[in-house]
């Protein structure tokens, strides 16, 4: 592979509070390479959205990057001051967030909001800016973007406002986008159309896209490789046809038999007993070890490292030593 | 087992949405409203989940309030073993009922009390419905209820902010037991929780269920949740119901183009490469529906007839299917 677009290594983040340091996001490592489409898959409070967040600069304080670096294009980007992140988040990191209606000003006409980002990231005219703009809606395919860009957002349904936050993000030609869960809030009919665009944008532009998300299906329709995220860390890392056929980490094994199937009926869905730990009750070891039925000697002792299977990159301690 | 338990007839439901009274006299403005459901039909045998699965706005939850009596009915009739729960001469009758139908809400966080501990949320429809008389005994039936849910007699002393989603989930699930119901009314009771838990809450769902042979209206947007708990199927689009039919057949056979078309759009989670269809448009907007059959302007088939004539029920078998290009034989 060639150089990725993104790398991070061993990020960090951490939340100091009264009672402590909580650590959201704890030493996560992976790859996007240029024009892949990466799923982060978790369930709530995996820190899935956090190292987004992180990736782009805009983690909330208290919440920080204790540790790690992450490499944009070559260059680092964590250690960068505001003014310098600035150059880089909008314009060659794009976002694109869960709530079409939130990320919209309701005030402005969606073409005021696109041209001002387009002249904040672009060196061009106003007028120049607004043709652009109508070609971005057009090609994220809002029928008759000319008359449509002088419409308000509350003028939009909810996946015609997801493609204008789409818009939003193309307008600095970003070559990474962060997607956190962009079809939650939808509709299924709506969320198949967003899922078809993202795809056809990734191909036509060539464009790098770190879909968050805690569906499953939606990850299996869109991405090229998956992380699923447990309690802060990695637990599996693959390619998206490996890990939905041969999950081998056992969080990702119930994971994916714990969802209903569209295709056959089944009597008894298979469960995880209990629920994810909470940020100030991770236990030792490996975080998944109190719901793991394989669970043996070393799990709540140290966590287990990396390791390379013919399927995937699995932290588990199952697998040292080569298989199982 | 055939019997019906719930009979719903040409049920529909107004909500006034125009202006406040000063800008309609102002501007001359019509009263505006928002036909959330209308003349929805279907039946609910005893011992059977009957799902509702539609988009947002197609107005299943609304059905929800009403089979409870949450909220009253515009127009139509709601039977519970053959009491009217809309007919005023029945009251008597209805207030003996209630004690047999209970609801499960979407959101446990705020389906529960904050202040009140788990134990005195739980016990409130005992109390309410005089079923146990001394303390004792309704403590008792507290702690049976909460270990029936998974949880342990003890977790009544504690707080609904001390449990997690799920195990909130449980606590709203033994609430809705403890007035030893035959029917309950789930209103997407998964929806708000991540899929492990919902594994949890489902398999505990179906476990209740066949213990003490409860009836459930099941009300979902998500299609692989309803294929895995339902019995029988409605598909509701825009407040109409456009095809009623057995799980099984609904699911390998869908005939409605909605219905089709909803099944389509869910993600492809094992990869099968099964094709999809573009997925035309979205639900327009419930205050101004299209004429005809509403589901028109996004439907394959749609011919004139379509556009102009509100299609009629048509019953073939064990499904009813709402849609002329069907009652034609007119396919793509």
């Amino acid at each position: 592979m060639s150089q990725p677009i993104l790398s991070v290594r061993d990020l960090v983040v951490e939340f100091p509070t009264r009672h402590g340091i909580l650590t959201a996001v704890d030493r996560i490592s992976f790859d996007i390479g240029k024009g892949e489409v990466l799923g982060v898959v978790g369930e709530s409070g995996a820190g899935k959205s956090l190292t987004g967040a992180a990736i782009i600069g805009l983690l909330e304080p208290p919440g920080r990057v204790a540790g790690g670096e992450i490499v944009f294009d070559g260059k680092r980007i964590d250690n960068l001051d505001e003014e310098q992140k600035r150059s880089v988040r909008g314009k060659r990191i794009a976002m694109i967030f869960q709530d079409p209606l939130t990320s919209l000003n309701p005030l402005y006409r969606i073409g005021e909001q696109l041209v001002e980002t387009i002249l904040t990231h672009l060196d061009m005219s106003r007028g120049e800016a607004r043709s652009r703009a109508i070609s971005l809606l057009d090609e994220v395919g809002i029928p008759a973007p000319e008359t449509r860009i002088d419409a308000y957002p509350h003028q939009f349904s909810g996946g015609m406002r997801q493609r204008v936050v789409i818009a939003l993000a193309l307008a600095g030609e970003p070559d990474l986008v962060i997607a956190d869960e962009p079809t939650t809030a939808l509709d299924v009919s709506v969320q198949a159309q967003i899922i078809q665009l993202l795809k056809r944008l990734c191909r036509e532009r060539g464009m790098a896209i770190m879909l968050i998300t805690h569906d499953m299906g939606v990850i299996a329709e869109t991405a090229d490789r998956v992380a699923v995220l447990y309690a802060g860390r990695i637990a599996e890392v693959g390619s998206t046809r490996n890990l939905v056929h041969h999950p081998q980490h056992p969080y990702t094994f119930g994971l994916m038999a714990s969802i209903p199937s569209l295709d056959k009926s089944s009597d008894r869905l298979v469960q995880i007993p209990g629920s994810m730990p909470r940020l100030t009750e991770i236990p030792p070891g490996c975080a998944f070890h109190p719901r793991c039925s394989k669970r043996f000697e070393p799990c709540d002792r140290t966590q287990p490292s990396e390791y390379e299977t013919d399927h995937s990159k699995v932290a588990c301690w199952l697998f040292d030593g080569g298989g199982q | 087992m055939s019997e019906a338990l719930v009979e719903v007839a040409n049920l529909t439901r107004l909500f006034d949405v125009s202006k406040p009274w000063l800008n309609r006299v102002i501007e001359g403005d019509e009263k505006q409203f928002l036909r959330a459901v209308d003349d929805v039909s279907f039946e609910i045998k005893k011992g059977e989940t009957f799902a509702l699965v539609g988009e947002s706005g197609s107005g299943k939850s609304t059905v929800a309030k009403m089979v409870v009596g949450l909220i009253p009915p515009t127009q139509g009739e709601i039977s519970i073993e053959n009491i009217s729960m809309t007919d005023p001469a029945q009251v008597g009758a209805m207030r003996t009922l209630r004690r047999r139908i209970q609801m499960i809400f979407q959101d446990p966080f705020a389906s529960l009390n904050p202040r009140w501990r788990v134990d005195r949320i739980v016990s409130e429809p005992i109390r309410a419905f005089d079923l146990e008389s001394d303390d004792n005994a309704i403590a008792r039936r507290v702690e049976e209820l909460l270990s029936l849910v998974g949880l342990s007699g003890a977790d009544g002393r504690k707080f609904p902010h001390e449990f997690s989603g799920g195990q909130r989930q449980r606590i709203c699930i033994a609430r809705a037991l403890a007035s030893k119901p035959d029917f309950i009314v789930c209103d997407e009771p998964t929806s708000a929780l991540d899929v492990s838990v919902q594994a949890q809450i489902l398999n505990l769902m179906r476990d209740l269920q066949a213990e003490f042979g409860l009836t459930y209206l099941f009300i979902s947007h998500d299609l692989s949740v309803v294929r895995h708990m339902a019995t029988r199927v409605g598909v509701m689009y825009l407040g109409r119901i456009v095809e009623v039919a057995d799980s099984a057949n609904l699911f390998d056979t869908p005939e409605h183009p909605y219905t089709r078309m909803l099944f389509d759009a869910v993600p492809d989670l094992m990869m099968s490469g099964r094709p999809h269809q573009s997925v035309e448009g979205e639900i327009p907007n419930p205050i101004n529906p299209p004429s005809g059959c509403t589901f028109h302007p996004r439907c394959p088939l749609a011919n004139d007839r379509c556009r102009q004539e509100i299609p009629q029920p048509l019953t073939s078998g064990a499904s009813t299917v709402t849609c002329h290009a069907r009652e034609e034989g007119r396919t793509a």
